[in-house]
């Protein structure tokens, strides 16, 4: 009933979404869009093996930057070294659990999430798991939506560390954790951006 | 190996699903949604060139104020700090931060400004019919800068900071938040009203002529 483009051999443009007649010769694609010259291919080349290398490197980093110091506050000359974690705990603690918990769905739920909704997504496409394309399709959209918001504690520290540099009073000075989570809120970006949502389609049109 | 002239104009092509979709012209009036996992797949476009143009001009009038005073002030025992979004790049980089701050100069000042001038450029020459060299390039690069640019997580940031200084000392919002609030106005309109299909169907029918 329903016909996807490709078994057509109809190619959507990646970048303009202009469609073209696409024919695979000795499996060499080489042929470029007539509206915009962008590589013409059915589905993102290489799309599981780059998805997974990003998601493995994304969980790899998620050890130092959960662990390692993100933030020192230095008062009077005494250092408090702040974990992510450490951080919600003490918003929390202080009567701040609105913000905390926005913290926490930032900084911690959401790069998780994100990281387990790939491999769910992933394995669906590898194992022809049996689960419902449509939610797999809204869980895709909902990590690509979400995965922004990780950058909040980054910049929280870039506005706090350049606001609280008050000589011996106060200062605020970036752990060694910024930079980790920094790589894992970029790589998970590119995770979710080579990951094709097509793929799970083609498990039905087989 | 490509053969553009065979495939109807009506023809669609989910981008989340593959499913092809024939489009009648009557329904091209509001949006159209995927039958199958339910991607927007076309939506309505009146007078959007012209808003998207006014909020890029607007954005990037507001950019350099938005970006060079200060955001919040704090008070501590006599002492007073202030930050605005350049000073918190340049003071990452001088705590040897460098790809930290390299990250947040993209998210909050190069994606946000070049996305703002980008969609200016090309508003304006669909605008006057008249494509400069490498257009579709540029259009695409629209679509880069807008993924990365995060001023409204960056704003998100700002209370976040705001509400966890409340209790240490004296903190204020200064100028440069609510030039920043408006620049975020700007860059959303900016991008819902930015109409890439038919800035691609533009330069289609433009290009040869």
């Amino acid at each position: 009933m329903t016909i996807s483009a490709q078994q057509r051999g109809i190619a959507r443009c990646n970048d303009c979404g202009k469609l073209s007649h696409l024919q695979i010769l000795d499996n060499k694609i080489a042929a470029a869009c007539p509206r915009c010259g962008s590589a013409l291919s059915f589905r993102k080349p290489q799309s599981l093996q780059r998805s997974w290398a990003y998601t493995l490197a994304a969980l790899a980093l998620l050890i130092p930057a959960n662990m390692l110091p993100i933030l020192t506050v230095i008062s009077f000359g005494q250092g408090d070294p702040d974990t992510i974690m450490s951080g919600v705990v003490k918003l929390w603690v202080s009567d701040l659990q609105a913000i905390a918990a926005i913290v926490f769905i930032a900084s911690i739920a959401v790069p998780v999430l994100k990281l387990i909704i790939l491999v769910i997504l992933m394995l669906v496409v590898q194992l022809q798991l049996p689960l419902s394309r449509q939610q797999c399709t809204v869980l895709y959209r909902f990590i690509h939506f979400i995965g922004r918001w990780s950058m909040l504690d980054l910049f929280m520290i870039s506005i706090l560390v350049t606001l609280v540099h008050l000589g011996n009073i106060a200062t605020v000075e970036s752990g060694p954790a910024a930079t980790a989570f920094a790589a894992v809120v970029v790589i998970t970006l590119f995770a979710a951006n080579s990951f094709d949502p097509r793929l799970i389609w083609d498990l039905d049109n087989d | 190996m490509v053969e553009p002239s065979h495939i109807p104009q009506d023809l669609t092509a989910c981008p989340d699903c593959d499913m092809l979709i024939q489009t009648l012209p009557s329904e091209k009036h509001l949006e159209g949604h995927c039958p199958r996992c339910n991607a927007v797949l076309w939506y309505s476009a009146k007078h959007t060139d012209t808003i998207s143009f006014a909020a890029a001009i607007s954005g990037l009038i507001l950019f350099y104020p938005a970006i060079t005073l200060p955001i919040l002030k704090l008070s501590m025992v006599g002492q007073r700090g202030s930050n605005s979004l350049i000073g918190g790049i340049y003071r990452m980089w001088l705590e040897n931060e460098h790809s930290l701050a390299a990250l947040i100069m993209l998210c909050s000042l190069i994606a946000p400004f070049m996305h703002l001038l980008l969609t200016a450029i090309v508003c304006f020459s669909v605008r006057i019919n008249h494509f400069p060299a490498h257009f579709p390039l540029w259009i695409k690069y629209i679509r880069w800068m807008q993924s990365w640019s995060m001023l409204e997580v960056y704003a998100m940031g700002i209370i976040v900071a705001y509400v966890k200084m409340m209790h240490d000392g004296e903190i204020s919002v200064s100028g440069g938040t609510y030039c920043l609030s408006a620049l975020l106005v700007c860059v959303i309109l900016c991008s819902q009203y930015f109409h890439e299909e038919l800035v691609w169907q533009h330069w289609e029918k433009h290009k040869t002529a």
